[in-house]
This record gives structure tokens, sequence and C-alpha cells, in this order.
């Protein structure tokens, strides 16, 4: 008896230390995760390369692969990845960052500052949203092994955020050097510091990536191999979680009328949580370059036509968040909640488009528009919106293209009248909305740019500042300046952020630690009994 | 008018009058004749039965059929009533069918006709522009001429049209292959009648049998690519059809099966018949069956 209270006696004061130092032991001895297991995770294409270094299509697999400089919390805190430290000058002109020792590339190779300056550089050169978020760059200055100088031309508060091994993943120089910028890399070049390694890769089929055993972040990570299998249609996906040859899928990898039944099957878990940062967002932006479209009336009419509540229900299944601002809800630190949308209306919809001079023609139409979607967007999305306006006396005609002719129709062409988009929000506001409301961002030929022609000075003002803007305080003001405006100007209506419902093995645990949601690194994923 | 002509003409009266009782005494096409009337007549009568677009939200998702008297076969994944679109579908299946064989049927006989008529260069040329066709896969080809042209209902029926020519085209070129060394043919040509004069009033009829059992076929074929297309999202988004339904209803499969099957069973339906009016039409127009009665 005494015997065990003297154990017991040794162990209370180990006990009282780790309580005092917080968290640094969040699982007891008891619930530490075991390991072994193969994750089988499906994607829902096959990306010409599983690296993100060129691309914005390969967030979730890039990310096993290879690390970030830095991983977010769920409210996008930075966290230590490659970098185990860093700060920011006065003038938010110059982030010093102090990288990890002793970490090594797959094949081998020392990690080093070079490395980041390499990889930042080649960021800003080739990745769609690095050219923009890394524009600031001026140099990278390396005066040690395990330091790396990030001079900026202007202070980027998103520069931070935009770290993240899903984003901006570090790729070793001795291997990307030579090769061509935009080039989508090939297998030999699939060598990163991240927790998973490829090892084969079946064209079509799957690709295995096993477990790294020299990972720096020890005992993780916990699982032996992952399998990324790329299955195009949602019907077989569904089919393989039941058959149990799926562990784990996002993005809405089984449709979403079936997600009631795996609801019920304890075998799984649906899981709904919005992860801050793909800051999704579905949105219909107005050409205002159609005159009919240049009356605010008009516009104005057509907002209250359409009903996003009964949209989430019906579209999405109740697997979206009403969001009704140009800044996500997904995207909570600058999403302003005291915009509520416009109401549904059809009775005031029908009179504002009276009063506006758009009287109903003995067909019960008023005037046509050209509707077009985004064809990553569920079709019927644009079947709603197209029966809403024509409840309205709106002759809305869908046209559906594949990606390639539809990017051109809006962004070169701009042969539409109303389109559906998705663009995401992204980790931050001057990343991922300003692309679609700043005057100066009107580029014809540039996709994802500023589709509707918007032009306001005072909007083009503060978005000016919110790029350049470091406290975080008048930050936020500034967005939500901007979002009343925008809400005013009605250049879109702002529709739904939809949840990207993940589908689980309810055995699996923490493979979405962060913000970054499944394009977090699965070191931390795990099997229990 | 010409000895030719006077021999010709009557011949070809009585043994049409004789196709006719033979198909309508065969049981299976006049099922066939019967369908296919019954969907025709749905066609038809679509703005009477449902007057409203038929692509309008009415009532509450997932209505199973039966569950609610004003929407006897349900309501789909946005409340649109299942019933008005299998019979406006009907409108989209059969245009697309009778439109995309009627394009396929007249480049067939026109490119046919001339490649099998005049021989030489003429058909060397033309044979090999059928074989282009013919080597591609059809319902690829369809797909990348959908995709260029842009999702409309002209768009498909051109389409289909483009892919299913060669057919038509090659059976009418063996025919007049056969026909044209024929005596009548001989001296139709002996007594002066011009090339387009010969093939169209002399040759073509006589080549007509085998040519109105392929079409019917192609019709149904035609019915079935417009509902793959729709099914792969390839329709016109602005009209219903019955690939369509089946496409957006595909993915509730598991929880909403009537979805796919009450438009799936209009296309078997309505392409059964076809199939059996055209076993009928080759059994009606075969000469040699004829001998037998």
């Amino acid at each position: 008896m005494s015997g065990r209270l003297g154990r017991l006696g040794r162990f209370l004061p180990a006990l009282a230390l780790a309580a005092a130092i917080g968290l640094a032991a969040p699982v007891s001895e008891a619930q530490a995760p075991k390991h072994g297991g193969t994750l089988r995770f499906v994607m829902p294409y096959e990306p010409p390369t599983l690296s993100a270094v060129n691309n914005t299509s390969t967030p979730n697999t890039s990310s096993k692969i290879w690390d970030g400089l830095v991983t977010y919390d769920f409210d996008l805190n930075p966290l230590p990845q490659l970098a185990t430290s860093w700060t920011l000058s006065p003038d938010g002109l110059v982030y010093t960052f102090k990288l990890r020792d002793g970490v090594t590339w797959h094949d081998g190779k020392p990690f080093t500052s070079e490395d980041v300056a390499f990889s930042l550089l080649r960021l800003k050169a080739g990745h769609p949203r690095g050219r923009s978020t890394f524009a600031n760059v001026k140099e990278v200055q390396t005066p040690d092994r395990l330091t790396a100088v990030v001079v900026l031309t202007q202070p980027s508060p998103y520069f931070l955020v935009a770290l993240g091994p899903s984003e901006s993943p570090m790729v070793p120089k001795h291997l990307f050097e030579g090769v061509d910028v935009a080039t989508p890399p090939g297998p030999n070049l699939h060598v990163g510091t991240g927790p998973f390694v490829l090892k084969e890769w079946v064209r079509g089929s799957h690709a295995v990536l096993d477990r790294n055993p020299n990972y720096w972040d020890k005992p993780k990570p916990y699982v032996d191999r992952v399998i990324i299998r790329f299955m195009t249609d949602a019907a077989a996906r569904a089919a393989a979680f039941e058959a149990g040859d799926l562990d784990l899928g996002g993005s809405n990898p089984v449709p979403l009328s079936d997600m009631a039944r795996f609801k019920a099957n304890p075998k799984f878990a649906v899981d709904d949580r919005v992860f801050a940062y793909p800051g999704s967002q579905f949105q219909m932006f107005f050409n205002l370059d159609t005159p009919i479209l240049k009356d605010k009336k008009v516009r104005e009419a057509i907002a209250h036509a359409i009903d996003i509540d009964a949209i989430v229900e019906t579209v999405f299944y109740g697997y979206a968040k009403k969001s009704p601002s140009a800044i996500s809800v997904a995207l909570a630190p600058f999403h302003d909640p005291s915009i509520k949308g416009r109401a549904f209306d059809v009775a005031l919809s029908n009179r504002l488009l009276d009063e506006a001079g758009h009287r109903r023609a003995a067909n019960g139409f008023r005037f046509p528009m050209r509707l077009l979607i985004n064809p990553f967007i569920d079709a019927r999305l644009a079947e709603f919106i197209r029966q809403s306006l024509r409840r309205v006396g709106i002759e809305a005609n869908t046209e559906r293209l594949e990606f390639g002719a539809y990017v051109r129709a809006v962004y070169t062409d701009r042969a539409f009248d109303l389109t559906i988009e998705s663009l995401s929000n992204t980790f931050d506001p001057t990343v991922g909305v300003q692309r679609g409301y700043w005057s100066k961002n009107f580029r014809p030929g540039l996709p994802f740019s500023n589709s509707a022609n918007y032009s306001n000075p005072e909007v083009d003002r503060i978005l000016e500042a919110a790029a350049v803007e470091i406290d975080p305080v008048k930050r936020k003001a500034l967005w939500f300046q901007f979002q009343r405006l925008v809400f005013d100007d009605i250049p879109s209506v702002d529709l739904v952020a939809p949840i990207q419902v993940i589908l689980a093995n309810a055995k699996l645990k923490n493979y979405a630690p962060g913000a970054e949601g499944l394009g977090s690194n699965f070191a931390d994923a795990h099997f229990v009994d | 008018m010409t000895a030719v002509a006077q021999s010709a003409r009557p011949r070809r009266r009585s043994a049409a009058a004789r196709a006719v009782r033979s198909f309508l005494r065969n049981p299976a096409a006049v099922v066939g004749v019967v369908f296919l009337a019954s969907a025709l007549a749905m066609a038809l009568a679509a703005p009477w039965l449902y007057p409203e677009d038929p692509l309008s939200m009415v009532a509450r998702p997932y209505l199973w059929p039966g569950q609610n008297p004003r929407y006897p076969l349900g309501t789909d994944s946005l409340g649109r009533d299942v019933a008005a679109g299998v019979v406006w579908g009907a409108r989209i299946s059969l245009l697309v069918g009778f439109s995309a064989m009627a394009i396929g049927v007249a480049t067939g006989i026109l490119v046919g006709s001339t490649a099998g008529y005049f021989g030489g260069w003429i058909d060397d040329l033309l044979v090999r522009v059928m074989e282009v066709f013919q080597t591609a896969p059809a319902f690829l080809l369809l797909i990348v001429l959908v995709a260029i042209l842009s999702p409309s209902v002209d768009a498909v029926i051109f389409g289909i049209g483009v892919v299913t020519w060669p057919t038509i085209a090659r059976l009418v070129r063996a025919e007049f292959r056969a026909i044209r060394e024929k005596d009548f043919v001989t001296a139709a040509r002996g007594l002066g009648y011009g090339h387009a004069r010969i093939i169209f009033v002399e040759i073509l009829p006589n080549a007509l049998p085998p040519i109105i059992v392929t079409a019917s076929v192609m019709v149904a074929t035609a019915i079935l690519m417009e509902s793959a297309l729709s099914f792969m999202g390839l329709g016109d988004p602005n009209q219903i059809s019955w690939g369509s339904m089946i496409g957006s209803g595909r993915e509730a499969l598991r929880t909403a099966w009537f979805l796919t099957a009450i438009p799936g069973v209009a296309i078997v339906v309505t392409v059964l018949a076809l199939n059996l009016i055209g076993d009928g039409l080759n059994d009606a127009l075969n000469p040699r069956l004829a001998e037998r009665e």
C-alpha cells in the first residue's frame, strides 16, 4: 500500500509540472497515438503533379511531401514548421526566420536557408497566387545556414499567412534549380522535407507515400503509409467508402444527398467544419458592361429574387453557410457579420424591375440574361438561380461550359451577363478578395480578375490601404468599410460559403489539426482501436 | 413518259402496298408503332399538359411517386416535377432523334450516291473521307464537337448528324455500285438522262429499303447519344431531356432511385419501339421474304 502511494508520491510533482507547462503535453501517456496503419485518402481528380509549387489545385497532396515555413491553428495564428521562430521589423519590411536545425530532404541532403530563399523566389515567379502574395518580396538574404531574412518593398500583412505547406511548399534548390518554372514537377522532383515520401505513382489510379522515418517532428508521423487514390466519380467514391476501401476524402467526397446515410453509419465520421485557410465563397458577379445591369435598381432586384436560405437547404443539403458579404463567413477574422444580405422578396424584385422600366412582354419576360457558372460548382446552383430569375420575369439562359471555355468566356471574351463564381477568399482578403473588386485588376484575359469591371475609387483606396496596413485593428476596420461599400454598390451577389464536407473513417483521428484542413500534413493523423 | 418509268412505277406502288400489309401483320412492329406514337403524342401535348416551365421548382424536393397526387411521378432534388420533365423530355429526345437522322441520312445519301454512282477518283476520295469519320470514335468526336460549339440543342443535332452520316453513306454507296450496272440504268443512260436524274429518280428509289431500315435505327441511336451527352452534362442546360434527368438523378441513385429509373424507362421504351419498327420494316421491305408469301 505504502509502496503504491510512494510511487504515486514520486509521480505527483511530475504531474504538477506538466500542468504548470500547460498544454505542453496535451495527450496523456495512455492516449498517445499508436503507430501503424495505412491511410487511404481519395482525391476527386488526378493533378499533373502532387506539388503545389506552381499551381493552386494540389494543396491536399503537396503538404504531405513538402513542409512550409509555418502552419496555422484554426484561427490562422502561425505555428512553427520549418521555421522555429520569426520576427518582423517595426517598419513591417523585414521578416527574419530562424530555421529548424537537422532537417534533411528525402534524398538525405540538408535543408538550409538557401532552399528557403530559392523557394520563395520561385513561388513569386511561378505560383498563380504567389505572383501577387510575394510581389513585394525584394530579396531573401541568407546570413547563415539557419537564418533567412526576407526584405519587402512595402508592408505585407498577409505575408506570414501565405507560408503554409499547402500554399507555399519549400522545395530543394539542388533539384529544382534549372527546372522550368511553369512545368508541373515530375515524380523525380517529388523530394521534400515532409512526413511522407513518394514511393510510386500509378497514373490514373493512385500514388503511394511511405512514412518518412527521418521526419524532424518525432515520433510523428504515426501512419506507415498514405495511399492517395484518384477517383473522379462521386458515386464510385461513395461505394468505395462503404466497401471499406477509403479512409478519408475532402471537398464533398460523396454526393451530398448520400451524406445522411453516412452520418447514420457509426463506421464513418462526417466532418462539416469550415476551415479558414481556403476561405471558400460562392458569389454571382454582374457584368457591369451589360447596359441593363449598369442600373443599380436592376442589380438590387436580382439580389432580392434569390432565396439564399433555400439555396443552402436544397442545393447544398444544408452543407453551406449563408455568406452575404464580399468577405466570406469562412474568413471569420475579416467577415462583417452585420451585413445580412438582401431579403428574398419576389414582389419587391418585380416592383424594382418595373420601376427600372423593364416591363414584362407578352411572353412574360422582361429581358434575357446569359447566366454562366464555373464548372467546378454544382450545376444545380445555376439551375436554382436561373429559375429564381425567371420567376421575376428575367429570361435567364444557362450556358454550361467546360473549364477552359468558361474562363475564356468570362475573363477574355466577357461574353456573359451574370456568372456564378467561386472566387475563394483564401487566407487573406488582400490575396483572395481584392482581385475581384479592385478597378486596377480589371484585366481582360487574366483569369479570376475583376470580372464585373467594378470601379469605385473609394473601394480602390481602401483595398490599397488594407494591403499595407500592419495594425490588425485598423486593417479589420478597413475591410469592414470595404464590405459595406461593396454591399451597397452590388457588383456581386454574395451567396454562400460551401462547407467542404470531409468524410472519414471513424477510427481515423486528427487528420485536420488546423486551419488548412486536409491541406495539413497528416503527420498527426492516426488510427484508434 | 418513257418506257423505263412506265414499267417501274406501278411495280413500285404495288410493292409498297404489299410492304405496308406485311408490316401491319407483324405484331412486334405494331407494338413499336404504338409506343412511338404515344411518345409522339406526349411530346406534342406537352404545352397543354404542363404549361409551366418543366425546369421550375414547384414543390418540396424528393417527393416520392404517389406521395402527392399533384406530382404523380414525384419531384427531383430541386423540387421539379418529374412527370413534367418526362413529357417535355420527349420533345427534345424525338426532336434530336429525327432531326439528327435527317441530317445524317441526307448527307449520307448525297455522299454515298456520288461515290457509288461515279466511282473512280471521286469514289476514292469520298471513301477516304468516310474512313476518317469512321475511324474516329463516334461518341468522342461528338463530345468534342459539342464542346466546341457550346452545348445547345442545335449543336447536339448537328454533332450527331456529323458522326452518323458515314453509316448511311457506305450503305448507299454499296447499293449504288450494285444497281448502277443494272439494265434499266444502262437504258436510262442510253436515253440521255442527266446524272442527277438517274441518281435520284432511277437508282435511289430502288436503294431505299435498306436506307429506311437503317434510318429508323439511327433515330434510336441519336436518342441514345443525346441522352448520353445530357447525362454527362453536355446537353442544352436550358432544356430538360431524359438524359439530363438521369444525369442529375444519378447522384441520388441510392436514396431516390426513381429519379433515374423513370426517364430511363422512357428512353428504353422509345428506343425499343424504334428498333421494333426497324425490324418490322426490314422484314416488310425484304423482297426475298415477300416471295415466300
